[in-house]
């Protein structure tokens, strides 16, 4: 079904037209790897507070705040430009594990921030308003951080499964 | 022919032997060069925005660099360790390639401007800190985001011309 699928969406004109642009897949992999840095910074330095880390010296409501529109335009880039890459090459990503696992991670994490998000905006307070809270503060925000590492592995070894 | 000499002795050492006929070496390294690099270009990024005056306005502009600077600085060292590493096993192959020329041309580029803005783009700091920064330093900021743009590129350029 998915082989099928990937026949047919690397015979289309738009595949064939991106196929034949040497320059087209490093570019728009150049893009992808920018925005995942700004994506990855702005959810780290989030995290970062969580686990107890780092102490910035806005509240990390506010914080959160400012970084909402980057994490979510950054997310749409990438989205934008993995579709790109897929239909220039389906089999090379669809047919492979490793993209699928990236593309669980990436879902995930966007649930994870989404969490903190409406969290923070409900009560700039909620994450360390108690003990467990701040136990569940961590807990999150060390998953962002190894679901973010894993992420990038993941995305390296499509090249190599 | 001394540079071709040195860089086979080096290619030829245990450890680049190792990682180049290793099937899971280099993808390895490769991994952690690439997630370094994210944090290094994300992190200064972040910093060249502020510079342009595009976010972050209301916050100091000393007060964001030094909360970002840690992560620039660790994450570029383990960044470079990583990349002598894969420079090492295929030494020949990257230093005739012109991409790799080009970003480590990119990458000292980057790094005369950053001196050139601690130096000079930095004066008088206190007056514009808290404000929209002086001509020099956006263009200090300009600059740095055009060059690890092109690093970026240029890192994944070599990916479609080495093998």
């Amino acid at each position: 079904m998915i082989e099928q699928f990937c026949d047919w969406l690397v015979g289309t004109p738009l595949s064939l037209a991106f196929q034949s642009a040497d320059w087209f897949v490093p570019l728009v992999q150049t893009v992808h790897i920018i925005a995942i840095a700004i994506l990855l910074v702005a959810v780290y330095v989030i995290s970062f507070r969580l686990v107890g880390l780092t102490h910035g010296p806005q509240p990390l409501a506010t914080t959160m705040k400012k970084s909402t529109p980057w994490i979510w335009t950054m997310l749409c880039v990438l989205l934008t430009t993995g579709i790109l890459l897929t239909i220039t090459e389906p089999a090379r990503e669809l047919l492979n594990w490793a993209f699928r696992l990236k593309m669980l991670m990436v879902l995930a994490l966007a649930g994870i921030i989404a969490l903190i998000q409406w969290r923070l905006r409900r009560n700039p307070d909620y994450w360390t308003e108690s003990a467990a809270r701040r136990i569940a503060g961590r807990v999150v925000g060390l998953l962002v951080l190894i679901i973010g590492a894993c992420i990038v592995t993941a995305g390296r070894w499509i090249a190599y499964v | 022919m001394a540079i071709q000499e040195t860089l086979t002795w080096l290619q030829d050492l245990p450890l680049p032997t190792q990682i180049r006929e290793s099937d899971w070496m280099f993808p390895t390294i490769e991994t952690v060069h690439v997630f370094a690099l994210v944090l290094v270009v994300g992190s200064i990024i972040t910093v060249d925005l502020r510079l342009l005056g595009l976010t972050n306005r209301d916050r100091p502009f000393s007060q964001l660099a030094g909360e970002m600077l840690p992560w620039t600085w660790s994450a570029f060292s383990v960044a470079a360790i990583a990349g002598a590493l894969m420079f090492s096993s295929k030494a020949l192959t990257y230093f005739a390639n012109i991409p790799f020329r080009l970003k480590m041309l990119c990458l000292l580029l980057a790094g005369m401007n950053m001196l050139w803005f601690h130096w000079i783009g930095t004066r008088h700091l206190a007056t514009w800190d808290a404000a929209t920064p002086p001509p020099r330093a956006r263009f200090a900021g300009a600059a740095s985001l055009l060059l690890w743009s092109s690093i970026v590129a240029a890192g994944r350029w070599i990916g479609f011309t080495t093998n």
